[in-house]
């Protein structure tokens, strides 16, 4: 009688034992990097901290399978200095039955960054070894923002070239009203702009070209 | 006396500006550095400033003195020195026309970086993700983040240079914009060139000096000015620290382009440009000297970040392994926590065997690179670990911009002011002629913006203008020195400045800069008989690095062109003139005998 009872008494913890450990099949490995994230705030991992991770563990798989899940129902082992362990899932209607991994991961999945959020850290420094994080989707603005600064750029630089251009074409009409005006009197004025126009032969030093004619002795 | 038609430079600081923002451009900022560091730091500063004396200033002085006494473009200024060699002009405005159309793709990358820098992330900081929204995308996580965005979404790089994709629009549209903002510099000549180039030469130099002050506040920046100040004697020993010395100093000046002769025939006649000459030259190496140590600040900067993080990598690694309590293993006591753990747990330290990673600092900071690479990998990866970053990324580039606009500026001025010296052109207006060059140029250059157009563009920047230079510049100093004649050069110097060039300019005209040429000139053939078949550096997208590929044939063949097309100018327009020449004295003599005759 007395055995039945202490088998009965030490059974779930046996039970628990033999569900959970390293490696086990429908097990995940956690490891969180605390002092990493925290810093100076960082708080030590101890019962209270694994009770937190048991009950929002709990939530998650509650909240992804509309199953009631307790506390006792994560059953968590292996626990090491760099605060990593290992973590079963158990059935709330049979104890001795553990939940799908892909189960699991799902629920994990859906419900990561309040679970995150409890622990005060994030997709890197709190891992789920073996289930990859869904990278939150790059903000895709509606128009790229280079495409804007490029049009102010290109718009300013037109602006430019279409200001200089037209003030060319003013300036020279004026000069030509103004030279219409006074008369064919001026000479040098007439040269002056006979040499603006088209460069005839320019200044070119005669001097240093070979002349043919004086060799040709 | 009829007034002179011709343009003039507002006052003299506007042509030693316009000097000044042509010769310090982007070479100084990206190959400078490289050099320093291959030849041994701090050391490779004395072959350089003795190259700078014996070839470098007096190749200036002869440029400007030719191009304010002939008061034309290189065409015409070689045509007026002897007849025959009208083609050295021509290899030179050919070889700007090369560079011109190259030239521009590195602003138009610039552009693109400095407006995607208006972003809260920098593009090139993290990852895109893949489909998934698992991880990052597999090309980016084989490269780094800088390489992909460069590689990838810059150039959307093909794997060689015969695969071609379409244009990149992005590209092409910055490109677009570089030309119209070009032409916007240049579009009323030497008056509009005049103004820009107060900004141009001046604004670099401010960003150079916030980033000085910026680069020495880094962590880990003295690391990298350790590492180049450290002489290496030992270099000096070897023959291409030299040779490296004097390519570098003959490039960076701009020699041969035609450029100075271009912008110095717009001086006026009596310009003292013997001070001028010196005082470019001597700012120009001024500022490699000063680029390469901001750049050291920021390789040591870059260098210890990317060492801190292997060893948190390693440290990560270490605790995961063990299990060990976070702070068992700090940054700093990594190694010697290696070996204790590999005393006590060897079985377990064992299988970590290939993960390990051997963090070292020298090798990051050794790891040299040069070009494109330095300019938009290498500091971009720098910039994203600053605070502030998009203000840094920002100034950064349109630093790189001024540079490179500046040096555009006397590229295409090279090119147009000896077109205008001929009759025919110089009747269209100087606009709409600046615009037709600057459309054309445009138009070619849309080949750059394609998929392989980086390796069309390194192709340009290897083999389009180094061999044609030394051949131009060679045929250039022993035209003044012994076809044109000293007596004559120095009369024409003392008709300008009022006083003759003193011996040591005379001794290196004639001496000392044509046989350092000469000795380039050999060891530059010797070079690519040696050098088999030329190659490349390719993309590997699947490796996520680059790789070194042979040229196919079409591409050798259009490298022989690009060298040949220059050289061979010069003898095929004295040939051209010869037979000219010829024509015309056997007509000159029948028209003597006719008129004997009539007589």
């Amino acid at each position: 009688m007395l055995e039945r009872i202490f088998i009965f008494l030490f059974l779930p913890s046996v039970l628990a034992a033999q569900l959970c450990k390293p490696d086990a099949p429908e097990g995940f490995k956690v490891r969180l990097s605390i002092k990493t994230a925290l810093q100076d705030e960082a708080y030590e991992w101890d019962g209270n901290e694994r009770f937190l991770f048991q009950a929002t563990l709990a939530f998650a798989m509650s909240r992804h399978t509309r199953q009631e899940f307790n506390v006792s129902n994560i059953l968590v082992c292996d626990e090491t200095p760099r605060v990593s362990f290992w973590f079963v899932v158990t059935s709330p209607d049979d104890p001795s039955q553990l939940i799908n991994r892909g189960k699991v991961e799902a629920a994990v999945r859906m419900s990561r960054n309040r679970i995150n959020s409890a622990f005060l850290l994030s997709d890197e420094t709190l891992e789920f070894v073996g289930i990859l994080p869904t990278l939150a989707a790059p903000v895709e603005p509606a128009s790229p923002p280079w495409l804007i600064v490029f049009g102010v750029v290109m718009g300013l630089v037109g602006a430019g070239i279409v200001f200089l251009l037209v003030s060319t074409v003013l300036q020279k009409r004026r000069k030509k009203n103004q030279e219409g005006d006074e008369g064919d009197d001026d000479e040098e004025a007439r040269v002056k702009t006979a040499e603006n126009g088209c460069r005839s032969d320019g200044i070119y030093n005669t001097s240093f070209s070979e002349d043919e004619p004086n060799t040709q002795m | 006396m009829a007034k002179d038609a011709r343009d003039n430079w507002e006052n003299p600081m506007q042509f030693v500006l316009a000097c000044v923002s042509y010769a310090v451009g982007l070479g100084n900022v990206w190959r400078f550095p490289y050099l320093c560091q291959m030849h041994g730091g701090g050391g490779f500063l004395i072959p350089y400033l003795l190259m700078l004396v014996l070839e470098g200033v007096p190749l200036f002085y002869l440029e400007l003195a030719i191009g304010q006494k002939m008061r034309l473009g290189s065409i015409g200024a070689w045509t007026a020195i002897s007849p025959y060699l009208g083609g050295l002009g021509l290899a030179s405005v050919v070889t700007s026309l090369y560079l011109c159309l190259y030239y521009n793709i590195i602003n138009a990358w610039s552009f693109w970086y400095l407006f995607h820098s208006f972003q809260s992330v920098l593009p090139w900081a993290a990852c895109p993700l893949n489909a998934n929204r698992t991880g990052p995308s597999e090309e980016c996580e084989r490269a780094t983040p800088t390489q992909y965005f460069f590689y990838r979404e810059t150039l959307n790089i093909s794997p060689s240079i015969e695969e071609n994709g379409g244009i990149h629009t992005g590209q092409a549209l910055c490109f677009l914009l570089a030309w119209v903002i070009t032409y916007l510099f240049i579009v009323r000549g030497v008056k509009s060139t005049g103004k820009v180039v107060y900004f141009t030469a001046t604004f670099p130099y401010v960003v150079l000096f916030i980033y000085l002050i910026r680069g020495f506040t880094l962590h880990g920046a003295i690391n990298g000015i350790k590492y180049m100040f450290t002489p290496k004697m030992e270099e000096l020993a070897n023959p291409t620290t030299w040779i490296n010395a004097a390519t570098q100093i003959f490039f960076s000046l701009g020699l041969g382009f035609g450029s100075l002769i271009a912008f110095a025939s717009y001086n006026q006649y009596h310009n003292n440009f013997e001070r001028q000459a010196i005082i470019v030259s001597l700012i120009n190496s001024g500022t490699s000297i000063f680029s390469s140590v901001v750049t050291f600040a920021i390789y040591g900067f870059k260098a210890t970040v990317n060492y801190e993080n292997c060893l948190e990598r390693t440290r990560i690694l270490l605790l995961n392994t063990f299990s060990l309590s976070e702070d068992s293993i700090t940054i700093d006591n990594v190694f010697e926590r290696i070996v204790e753990l590999n005393t006590t747990h060897p079985e377990q330290f064992a299988e970590l065997n290939g993960k390990l990673e051997d963090c070292n600092l020298e090798s990051e900071l050794s790891t040299a690179v040069e070009g494109t690479g330095l300019a938009f990998i290498v500091y971009s990866e720098a910039i994203k670990n600053m605070p502030l970053s998009q203000l840094w990324s920002v100034l950064y580039f349109i630093m790189l911009l001024m540079l490179g606009m500046g040096s555009m500026l006397g590229n295409i001025t090279a090119i147009i002011t000896p077109l205008r010296d001929f009759k025919v052109l110089s009747c269209i207006s100087t606009e709409v002629f600046n615009g037709i060059v600057c459309f054309i140029c445009l138009l070619l250059g849309l080949g750059f913006t394609t998929t392989s157009g980086n390796y069309w563009f390194t192709m340009f920047n290897d083999y389009g203008a180094t061999f044609s230079l030394l051949f131009i510049v060679l045929i250039e100093v022993i035209t003044v020195s012994y076809i044109y004649g000293i007596k004559r050069f120095e009369r024409d110097i003392e008709d300008m400045l009022g006083h003759r060039p003193n011996w040591y300019w005379k001794i290196m005209w004639a001496g000392v800069s044509p046989l350092l040429l000469i000795g380039l000139f050999l060891f530059y053939i010797i070079n690519y008989i040696q050098g088999g078949t030329p190659t490349y550096q390719a993309w590997n997208k699947d490796l996520g690095k680059s790789e070194q590929i042979e040229y196919p044939l079409f591409g050798q063949a259009f490298i022989g062109l690009l060298l040949a097309s220059s050289v061979s100018c010069v003898p095929l327009t004295a040939l051209y003139v010869f037979c000219q020449r010829r024509k015309h004295a056997q007509r000159h003599m029948q028209q003597h005998t006719v008129n004997t005759v009539a007589a």
